[in-house]
């Protein structure tokens, strides 16, 4: 049995690395199946995964303080950031796949099962990680970075392991008279400029703000131990959300997990674009459909200059932040364009965005006007 | 759940008629009742609300319909995203020219000419808040005393020290974003250590080009020099919270998305269509306010707060012997679409009428209570607005930002004001709309009359849309007593409530405003290097003549002055704490107690106000 405990900085920084590509890596399916959704319908599941995607780029901004707040390097850039879709998550004792397709049933299954709550059975506890089922091909997330084939029974282990890793290399540090808390202050954004995330982003500075960090990860996305609610009893977790939708009906206070009792919601399960899922820049014909071949490229051209912006701003420079909001509505357009039109060669199908960012690192001219901006 | 489900509830007629223990029964779910019912339900207090629309959007779902009635509508004039709804009608364009003596009763404002006042407000859940644009500059210490300054208008039983403590109330509750440094000008100060909640939005480029052309230079006016710059506005959306507000505590802008939060918006993305309607409820509006009155809980957790919506006041019943409110009679309908209605009498302790300066007087006039002074209804202002429209020579990218980040305000104050009036100026972020319909209005010509399409034709609209240039100035105007709202029992609503009548007459000191601010805007141009456009069509219904020269003057929409407050019954028909003279248990509250309106937006100023209100409200209750 491996221990998957934490023991060293290093390998702390690196799980947090992971973690800010884990959060990173919900953002793509749930903006797609957001966009994909047709005007004018489904304004309950608009509202749904708009307030979800929000609350995973608050997640990843959270990840970023926590590993700045222990003096690491958030890198945005790295080649394997940006995962290959479809990719795999933790699912107690299997993993699924995740992948960009329409919003759907389909999706929501799949959404599910990301944002599940899920604490070992009793036949499981202490009995260390879990073997991949899937194709080593396929990306992986919730792993343990030292172990490409073993995975976490859930992303909320996962974010334990953090916290007690936090909390064991602190111990550590604080009986030779140190700190592993290092960062420097001004590399931790705050809610100046980063509000309305369904949250709030505060400076993580010590074992405390450390372990604030991690919960409010963890209980947006499941709950409060198992609850519908987070902690403050004031928000509904992400699972409960997506649940909503699927029953048709909201949650109210009082309300059993399972067991919404609030007012009917309406959902069209066709009121979508028919997006093929998990499209790449390749599956588009390029003598048939060269404008959206040439409009997914741009796409994933500017999504990479945006994760170096991300970088910049999360390495000391968090007014660049605010250079990356009108970037999103660039997005929105540019989604629009590809999930609105027809693929030839894949009859009754539209395009998608692909996600495939180029591994360039070198700095875009974008991120350099924002700078001389900011 | 996605919004709290507690804003979605609403009274029940029956009960609510049944109900004999409200401590107060606020008409009008406004800033003004929002504000009074939020700080007397902290009290512990019981409150009734009383709102004339449906209260539909009071969720989200019923605010992304009137969104959707926005994007869909032809005209996106500051009414189009709220449906009609004739038991709770509004004024709405379009108007027609009137000659003098003539009436016109087809619209909802009852109104002679030959001045005709495009001025609206909302009749909806949020009140006008719903539509406005959320300027929030404070009036001048100056504007509180122009009777014994200028010699002109009134002076207000207020200083400006008296209500400077429920200006940072107001600024709190708005969530006003402003830097104090650029708010700090003709005698404008803050103690050392304010800061505005957020942190100002930054001047739009079409506010930084215009203030290229004009800083360092300036204009004489009747002997003295004023410097011309662009300045700032304080605004009520959100931007960037500051980290020093409250000595050092923040401010937390209430945001856009959790359970609680998607009630109550975003930060300012610049979407440009602020008026009528914030897609992501970055603008405030009394709706967020209104969801934290309905979230105070009282002892036994009940609700403190009830909306009872679809309820129209049409009788305010006065014991004769105490002269206290005794009653109001609610005209209870069932739907929009119909006439059929209940009518209920509601009781309570004290009553608040906050339905806006126009429904406020006419409630009263209807339920035949005139007042000592025989003011009510009178001395009606609203901005005068006149709009002066110019191609910039360079690209400004207009379109871009709210609506309006920036003006030219140092002619708000001024020894001038003996004899003319001041005024501030409003630069346009959405170009010539106001003016001419545009961008449709370009659109149109380009295609119809010069047949262009696909890039030329979007060459076109950049070419003619992004130098677009509009300055509005919004020029002051002084009570007068025979500007005014009446009620007539031949004109009414089918309801069966008397609809308001309005005479309105630009005074001669404003026209002088104007006159010079037609100059002023000349002399800008000039030195922008910008090709004026102005043109005043002499068949507009706002057209006046002055000195031999036309102007097409515009409603401001910032109505103020129908129970203007005072020292005496006999001078006023509330006190400084805008309670009615004549009735002890009767507060008449929101812009129509203005005794002045200067150059600011109202509703910072009658927000402040009505912070003043609930404290005496309270003591009065005790």
């Amino acid at each position: 049995m491996y221990s998957y405990s934490i023991r060293t900085l290093d390998e702390l920084k690196e799980f947090l690395y992971q973690a800010m590509r884990l959060e990173h890596a919900t953002i793509p399916p749930y903006l797609t199946a957001l966009y994909s959704i047709k005007p004018g319908v489904n304004q309950d599941a608009t509202q749904v995964l708009r307030v979800i995607v929000v609350e995973e780029m608050l997640h990843l901004t959270i990840a970023a303080n926590i590993l700045n707040a222990i003096g690491g390097t958030p890198d945005l850039t790295r080649p394997d950031f940006a995962v290959d879709y479809p990719a795999s998550l933790p699912d107690g004792e299997t993993d699924f796949k995740v992948g960009i397709q329409a919003f759907g049933r389909e999706a929501l299954a799949t959404f599910l099962k990301i944002e599940r709550p899920a604490q070992r059975p009793i036949h499981l506890v202490g009995k260390g990680l879990i073997h991949r089922k899937t194709s080593p091909h396929t990306t992986a997330l919730g792993n343990d970075p030292r172990h490409e084939d073993l995975h976490f029974y859930s992303i909320g282990e996962f974010y334990s392991t953090i916290a007690e890793g936090i909390k064991y290399l602190e111990a550590e540090a604080h009986r030779v008279g140190t700190t592993i808390f290092t960062g420097d202050r001004s590399r931790q954004i705050t809610s100046e400029y980063y509000y309305s995330g369904g949250g709030e982003l505060f400076a993580v500075t010590d074992l405390k703000s450390a372990l604030e960090a991690t919960e409010l990860i963890i209980e947006q996305g499941e709950g409060d131990g198992g609850g519908i609610y987070d902690d403050n009893e004031h928000e509904l977790a992400h699972y409960y959300r997506f649940d909503e939708l699927v029953k048709g009906r909201y949650y109210q206070k009082g309300d059993q997990p399972g067991h919404p009792t609030g007012p009917q919601l309406q959902v069209d399960w066709e009121g979508a674009y028919p997006i093929k899922a998990n499209l790449k820049v390749v599956d588009i014909d390029i003598k048939k459909d060269p404008e959206l071949r040439e409009a997914a490229t741009a796409f994933n051209t500017r999504y990479g200059e945006f994760l170096q912006l991300l970088t910049r701003a999360y390495n000391g420079q968090p007014t660049l932040l605010l250079e990356a909001v009108p970037i999103m509505f660039e997005f929105r357009n540019m989604i629009l364009e590809l999930i609105r039109n027809p693929l030839t060669n894949h009859p009754g199908k539209n395009g998608c965005p692909t996600y495939e960012i180029p591994g360039s690192t070198k700095q875009a001219a974008v991120t350099r006007q924002a700078e001389v901006r900011a | 759940m996605l919004f709290p489900l507690e804003s979605a509830l609403t009274a029940d007629p029956k009960t609510v008629a049944a109900s004999g223990d409200y401590d107060i029964v606020i008409i009008g779910a406004g800033i003004s009742g929002a504000i009074i019912a939020k700080q007397a339900a902290e009290a512990g207090k019981r409150v009734l609300i009383l709102e004339a629309g449906t209260g539909a959007n009071r969720t989200l779902a019923g605010y992304d319909d009137l969104l959707t009635n926005f994007y869909s509508a032809a005209s996106k004039d500051n009414q189009s995203p709220f449906p009609l709804n004739a038991n709770a009608a509004m004024p709405r364009s379009p108007l027609r020219k009137l000659q003098a003596g003539q009436t016109d009763s087809s619209t909802y404002i009852v109104q002679s000419g030959p001045y005709v006042s495009d001025t609206t407000y909302t009749r909806i859940f949020g009140g006008t808040t719903m539509h406005w644009e959320a300027k929030t500059p404070r009036l001048l210490r100056s504007d509180f005393k122009t009777r014994t300054i200028f010699g002109q208008g009134l002076d207000w039983p207020l200083s400006f020290e008296e209500i400077e403590d429920d200006y940072r109330l107001a600024e709190r509750e708005i969530g006003v974003s402003a830097n104090v440094d650029d708010q700090q000008y003709l005698g404008q100060t803050f103690p050392g250590d304010y800061v505005f909640p957020m942190r100002g939005l930054p001047l739009s480029y079409l506010d930084q080009q215009v203030n290229k052309g004009i800083e360092g230079t300036s204009v004489e006016l009747h002997g003295k020099t004023y410097p011309l710059k662009v300045r700032p506005y304080p605004q009520g959306r959100n931007s960037i919270p500051n980290p020093a507000y409250d000595g050092g505590k923040g401010y937390r802008p209430i945001g856009a998305v959790d359970t609680h939060q998607v009630e109550e918006g975003g930060r300012c993305q610049g979407n440009t269509n602020c008026v009528p309607l914030c897609p992501v409820q970055a603008r405030y509006h009394a709706g967020k306010t209104l969801a934290k009155a309905f979230a105070v809980n009282g002892k036994s957790s009940e609700r403190l707060v009830e909306l009872l919506s679809q309820a129209v006041a049409s009788k305010v019943n006065i014991d004769p012997d105490s002269g206290k409110v005794r009653t109001i009679e609610v005209k209870v309908y069932k739907d929009p679409a119909s006439a059929a209605h209940e009518t209920i009498t509601v009781k309570g302790k004290v009553f608040v009428l906050g339905a806006g300066a126009i429904e406020t007087a006419r409630l009263m006039l209807a339920s035949g209570l005139p007042s000592t002074s025989g003011l009510v209804g009178r001395n009606l202002m609203d901005h005068a607005y006149l709009l002066n429209w110019a191609l910039m020579p360079q690209i400004c990218g207009t379109m871009r930002g709210t609506s309006s980040t920036g003006g030219i305000v140092d002619l708000r104050d001024g020894p001038f004001r003996e004899r003319q009036a001041a005024f501030a100026i409003d630069i346009h972020n959405d170009g010539w709309g106001w003016a001419t319909g545009a961008p449709t209005s370009d659109l149109l010509e380009l295609v119809d009359d010069r047949n262009l399409h696909g890039a030329d034709l979007r060459r076109g609209v950049i070419d003619r849309v992004s130098r677009q240039l509009l300055l509005a100035f919004m020029i002051e105007v002084m009570p007068v007593e025979s500007n005014r709202i009446t009620v007539d029992p031949r004109y009414t609503d089918p309801l069966g409530n008397m609809r308001p009548i309005l005479s309105f007459t630009v005074p001669e000191y404003t026209m002088k405003g104007a006159a010079y601010g037609r100059h002023f805007a000349r002399t800008v141009f000039a030195r922008l290097g910008a090709q004026d456009h102005t043109y005043y069509d002499p068949s507009d219904f706002g057209y006046v003549d002055f000195e031999k020269q036309g102007y097409a003057i515009r409603g401001g929409n910032h109505l103020a002055g129908t129970h203007i407050m005072g020292t005496t019954k006999t001078n006023s028909v509330v006190d400084k704490n805008q309670r009615s003279w004549d009735h002890e248990n009767l507060y008449l509250v929101g812009g129509g107690s203005m005794p002045t309106i200067g150059t600011a937006n109202v509703t910072l100023t009658l927000a402040a106000m009505c912070f003043r209100s609930s404290r005496d409200i309270l003591k009065y209750l005790h």
